[in-house]
């Protein structure tokens, strides 16, 4: 099997690697990068915790081959911090008690940051909806609806940065 | 959990998809979102030589209206669909089933095409090549039994696309191009019947673009399932009603959707349908809920179906 | 120490939650090493065959394999968490006992080479005939799994208070149900991982676990080795509800091979593998007898339940008990028989769980609503009649010190206006209520206490070294949160270091409800001892009493003349110039007593102290399909006072999803031995969509003995949130409900059944 060439943008930071063609985005961030924070729960797509964003989107990596995303800009959880700065939503997930053990935690975050990205004041209806693709097996969710809607008024100039 | 070896390659046309097949002989398998191809490549339900991938398509990431038609590239996401005026607009029923489909972050990476060609499932045959092993193979893995009825000459797998019943009850039809040519099928063509095999594509083909008439209609999904995401429907209903008749169809149960025409809206009529379907359809333990409980919701959920479909026409 | 506290009580950050938010936090199939090689388990295919012979040669000259065993390797050891449950190898060589038992391993340098290689082993078997069914597995005749336990019976506990024979005579009103229910999967999202690593003499591992010093014993005794060469360090684990506190096959596994290979080895489990391979909850039968008198006493209980206990003991005899406990622990019960019995079968290793004994305890919550119906009593008055309150004995001899029992059922009914809807229950809406006790800590001989080191460091920041674990519920963060409150320095000051087997001292682990009632109240004793250090040079420097001082914002001060002070940093460094620094231990034993036996003494106290709540759950039920949806839960919880009342809470939360949605979507599905939903689609574990509005009442009763007055924090929903849940559906049908989850085919039935359709 001959190796793909790709590159992308992960983080902002350019990268170029020559990867197996049947190597997952997923074994791709933990392995090649050492970025550890997506966790493999399932490995077939259904719980979420390895979601990363891709062009804004996203994705669940355990799902997207590697070479798929040659040429694309990806943002995973250790991306999120700015300047020695949190994330609001990193903020307001410790600041609300949304995490627990902390296994779904990157995953949840990058789907409410995509959600927020493309709509920066979601009806709490709306979050519920966006969440209800990640599985988390502590919080019963509660907190983490809380988290995300107090993102969204947290830091206005984050939405106009971003 | 790892990939078996496969090589990649990315096609920039239709035609270049095609050869790329041709080249692989035919031990190759498209890909789109991958959301239903990469799981059954991680469980070896399919071991590719080759993956070709379409999403560098333009082509088939287009919608546009044709002679009366809306016609949808294969790899438009579910959600950019969802989210199109005239599915929004004119086109209820599907708008439910994409609605309903999975969940959000996967509507958003699953397209239209892979959604319908997705393959049939059943509870004893999506997992790990260990436990299917350990299990003996079915009928749909190349083995001599089913696992779920003994002694059926049969496979039960489920077809567990939501919005193929959609599309079905909208009367749409299928633009399928091969290594022979192109042609346009209904969709309601698509399907086998035969669960070891649910489709008729022939070798190579790429389903290209859905058709679907663009006339205001009035439906409904029905979707019966445990939890209010991520979870393929156990029983799945589409109505769609234009000018005082109508179609329903019915999936989730077996390998193939079955759709009955709705000729009147009379009450007569719609309870004959609603029995017929429940009569036809043959569920078997091969799925969350209790066989008898599944089919018994096949009429249920048909009445409660039109019931909406018809609330909205008036 | 006055009572207004600084940090206890108040809604903080919790310590762990930066590094999970930044993706910083290492879990197990996170770590790295230089040299680690990967490993990949043979499993059985069979429910139950003898082993003819297993031949690794073949797959040891796969290039690039480093080790290969199988458990002809290991020392013929069997765990088994009594003397008299020892039956478990972890890695057999007489016979498997259920499919995807660990058979072989290899070790290799990645994993493609590793599951090669794990083709290339040859194992022989003997298929023998399998029994999967509890109560087929009891009869006489049936596949034997075990040569011990006769009739597959692995465990029975048998418990008899008063004459049960004669009150249920005498009763005024009598019933008798079967209640079943499917076993759950713990589902946490962490599958398992182990990283063994083996050098000098030496064994390292890191692993999800809920008791780093009980885990480090079970592998000291099956790989023969000194305890002090197996050292299990601290990792983050991504949930554990009970999953985690046995020694794990996999444990060995990666031991075996990082010994052969003398290299680190990591383990990581597929999702489907989690499943099938590491524990598993038990399914259930519970026949509950209740009789009562007219006014709505319970005078007599009777119980039969059977625990489907798959392959082998585990901590059965405590899983055998424990859901009889938590409702004697609840409820006044003058005459009680319990028989329960663990049966064997040809199904996955079987454990504790956070909501473990849904039939028996939904079971006996829903029969008691029924028969408060049929007496004309309203539920909350019966609870509130027959529920136990503080000085009051438990039927096997515990006494209640601190309990907000009748508080819980109050304020939750209060609040959900409970006693007007439930009368005009209609099909199709109910209203259900669940109560609870739970023993904070149960007798573990010497492991049932823990201890803690700490010491002041020269900017007058403090480490504190204690074996308590995290498994995701805050742990870490409660203990720093009682050292900071004694120590007058803030959370961020306190550096922690624990779940070390290596550093830490003994310590109860995180499954018996213990952490809070027991850990962190050694954790406070040990910074008391080291207040006390710095007040006596305090007082001398700053010419006060002792008494008059107080700790707070990194300084001490007089309470009597508060410009008399100075920085607890100067009192440090004082101590170092005087060559004794400032540094203490403490520890905490709890009241209990320590001659009680699962099986051969049930009786005498069982914890220090024990914890209260009430459920009510709001439901609507389709009565065209069944289908449940639970508008509204309330949950009441007494935990004596919260150290952190937003981690109580989201304990609460979460129990609501894993105990009280879990009840209508959960369960486990079989067939013949192999598990149909080993994965998280068909597995469902309920989704945000799924969840109903929440409200969450936390009773503060100050124990006597508990840190700051604090007990065990949440797990009393997850031991009655399906118990409101069935008693919604019971109060919306006029019926009980046979089996759970309450999926709609069955609540269907129930409907159907009252209104007499025919199938």
């Amino acid at each position: 099997m001959k190796a793909v060439k790709v590159n992308f943008r992960i983080n902002d930071e350019p990268v170029a690697l020559e990867v197996k063609p049947y190597e997952t985005l997923l074994e791709t961030l933990r392995e090649r990068l050492d970025l550890i924070g997506g966790k493999e729960a399932c490995g077939l797509g259904s719980c979420g915790a390895c979601t990363v964003i891709v062009d804004g989107i996203p994705l669940r990596s355990c799902l997207v081959l590697t070479p798929e995303v040659d040429g694309a800009s990806i943002t995973t959880i250790e991306g999120l911090a700015r300047n020695g700065r949190l994330h609001p939503l990193q903020e307001s997930f410790m600041e609300k008690g949304a995490v627990q053990c902390g296994f779904c935690t990157s995953g949840m975050i990058l789907t409410a940051k995509a959600l927020l990205d493309r709509n920066p004041r979601p009806a709490r209806k709306e979050v519920v909806k966006t969440i209800s693709s990640n599985i988390c097996r502590c919080t019963g969710y509660k907190k983490i609806v809380d988290a995300v809607l107090d993102a969204s008024l947290k830091n206005k100039a984050y939405h106009i940065n971003n | 959990m790892i990939l078996p070896k496969f090589n990649y390659k990315k096609a920039e046309d239709i035609a270049a998809a095609i050869a790329l097949y041709e080249k692989a002989k035919g031990r190759a398998r498209y890909l789109a979102g991958g959301t239903d191809l990469i799981p059954r490549v991680k469980l070896r339900l399919s071991t590719p030589g080759t993956i070709i991938d379409l999403k560098g398509i333009e082509q088939l990431h287009t919608i546009s209206r044709q002679r009366g038609s809306l016609i949808i590239g294969a790899n438009v996401t579910l959600f950019e669909l969802k989210n199109h005026d005239v599915v929004k607009n004119h086109f209820p029923a599907l708008y439910e089933s994409l609605d309903a489909t999975s969940c959000e972050t996967l509507q958003m990476r699953g397209t239209i095409g892979g959604n319908i060609l997705q393959n049939t499932r059943c509870l004893l045959y999506n997992k790990s090549l260990e436990w299917r092993t350990a299990r003996g193979f079915c009928y749909k893995m190349g083995g001599e039994s089913c696992n779920v009825v003994p002694g059926a000459s049969e496979c039960f797998s489920n077809y567990c696309s939501d919005n193929a019943l959609s599309l079905l009850s909208l009367s749409a039809s299928v633009n399928l191009a091969g290594p022979g040519g192109e042609r346009k099928i209904k969709l309601e063509k698509l399907f086998s019947g035969n669960g070891r095999d649910p489709f008729t594509m022939r070798p190579g083909e790429i389903l290209t673009e859905i058709r679907v008439p663009v006339k205001a209609s009035s439906g409904a999904y029905e979707k019966l399932r445990v939890r209010n995401a991520i979870d393929y429907p156990l029983l799945g209903v589409a109505v769609s009603i234009r000018n005082g008749s109508g179609r329903v169809c019915v999936g989730g149960i077996g390998p193939a959707p079955r759709v009955y025409p709705l000729k009147d809206l009379s009450k007569t009529s719609l309870k004959e349908v609603a029995q017929h379907a429940r009569q036809e359809a043959k569920p078997v333990s091969n799925a969350a809920l209790s066989p008898g409980y599944r089919k018994k919701m096949v009429q249920t959920l048909t009445q409660r179906a039109v019931k909406r479909a018809l609330k909205e026409e008036k | 120490m006055s009572d207004d506290l600084n940090i206890v009580g108040k809604r903080v950050v919790r310590s762990d939650t930066l590094a999970k938010v930044t993706g910083q936090a290492r879990y197990t199939a996170d770590l790295k090493f230089p040299n680690m090689l990967t490993a990949k388990v043979l499993r059985s295919p069979f429910p139950h065959a003898r082993i003819l012979g297993i031949d690794l040669s073949r797959a040891l000259k796969v290039p690039g394999v480093k080790a290969a065993i199988s458990g002809f390797d290991a020392y013929g050891v069997k765990w088994g968490v009594f003397r008299y449950t020892q039956d478990h190898a972890m890695l057999p060589t007489d016979k498997v006992r259920y499919v995807g038992e660990d058979v072989a391993a290899v070790a290799a340098v990645d994993e493609e080479t590793a599951l090669e290689a794990l083709s290339l082993i040859k194992v022989d078997y003997e298929p023998l005939p399998a029994v999967f069914d509890p109560e087929e597995a009891m009869q006489e005749g049936a596949p034997q799994i075990h040569e011990a336990y006769q009739n597959n019976i692995n465990i029975h506990v048998h418990i008899d208070v008063g004459d049960v024979d004669r009150a249920m005579a005498e009763a005024f009103l009598v019933r008798e149900d079967t209640f079943k229910a499917a076993g759950e999967a713990y589902a946490m999202m962490e599958p398992y991982a182990v990283v063994a690593s083996y050098a000098n003499g030496f064994l390292e591992l890191w692993m999800p676990n809920a008791g780093p010093h009980v885990r480090a014993k079970a592998l000291s005794n099956l790989l023969k080795m000194p305890l002090n060469r197996v050292r299990v360090r601290h990792i983050y684990s991504g949930g554990a509800f009970g999953g985690r506190s046995e020694v794990s096959p996999g444990d060995l596994v990666a031991s075996l091979l990082s010994i052969k290979a003398g290299r680190p080895v990591k383990l990581v489990l597929s999702r489907e593998e989690n499943a099938t391979s590491t524990r598993q909850i038990h399914d259930m039968i519970a026949t509950v007898k209740t009789g009562m008198s007219r006014d709505g006493t319970i005078v007599a209980k009777d119980y039969r339940v059977i625990y489907d206990g798959g392959a082998y003991s585990s901590t059965g005899p405590i899983a055998t008990s424990i859901p009889f406990y938590v409702y004697e622990e609840c409820y006044r019960f003058p005459n009680v028989r319990y028989n329960g019995y663990r049966v064997l079968t040809n199904k996955g290793i079987r454990g504790m769980y956070g909501c473990h004994g849904r039939a028996f305890l939904a079971g006996n919550e829903s029969q008691m609503d029924l028969m408060a119906k049929e007496l004309g009593l309203d539920p909350v008055d019966v609870r509130l009649k027959n529920g136990l309150s503080s000085g009051e004995m438990t039927a096997t001899k515990s006494l209640i010190t601190s309990c907000g029992l009748a508080q819980t059922i109050a304020r939750a009914s209060e609040s959900t206006h409970f006693k007007e809807k439930w009368p005009k229950a209609k099909r199709g809406k109910g209203i259900g209520m669940g109560c609870i006790a739970i023993m904070c800590g149960f007798p573990m001989g010497f492991r049932s206490g823990s201890a803690c080191y700490v010491k002041m460091n020269d900017d007058g920041q403090a480490t504190i070294v204690t074996g308590v674990v995290d498994n995701g519920q805050g742990n870490e963060s409660v203990v720093i949160q009682v050292a900071s409150e004694v120590l007058g320095i803030p959370m961020e000051d306190i550096n922690l270091i624990n779940a070390d087997t290596e550093a830490t001292n003994l310590d109860p682990g995180a499954y018996s409800q213990a952490a809070t009632f027991v850990g962190a109240n050694a954790v406070r004793v040990a910074c008391e001892n080291a207040r006390r250090k710095i007040t006596a040079i305090a007082a001398e420097k700053l010419g006060v009493p002792a008494e008059d001082l107080d700790l707070k914002d990194r300084m001490v001060f007089s309470m009597t003349t508060p410009d008399k002070k100075m920085p607890v940093r100067w009192i440090v460094r004082e101590a170092f110039f005087r060559g004794d620094p400032i540094a203490a231990t403490g520890s905490y034993f709890p009241k209990i007593d320590i001659e009680r036996e699962w099986v051969s003494r049930p009786w005498g106290q069982m914890a220090g102290t024990f914890s209260f709540g009430t459920s009510v759950a709001e439901v609507r039920i389709d009565s065209h399909t069944g289908r449940i949806t639970v508008p509204r839960f309330t949950a009441a919880h007494d935990c004596g006072r919260p150290i952190n009342p937003m981690a109580v809470e989201g304990q609460m939360e979460g129990s609501i999803q894993q105990a009280g949605i879990a009840a209508i979507m959960e369960g486990n599905l079989w067939d013949h031995g192999f598990l149909l939903n080993p994965d998280l689609l068909e597995y469902k574990v309920p989704l945000a969509c799924d969840m109903p509005e929440i409200d969450t009442i936390i009773i503060s009763s100050m124990d006597p003995e508990g840190p700051f007055g604090a007990k065990e924090g949440g797990l009393t929903i997850r031991m009655n949130a399906y118990s409101a849940i069935a008693c919604a559906v019971t109060n919306a049908t006029d019926a009980l409900f046979t089996e759970l989850p309450l999926t709609p085919d069955r609540v269907l039935t129930i409907l159907e059944r009252k209104k007499g359709v025919k199938k």
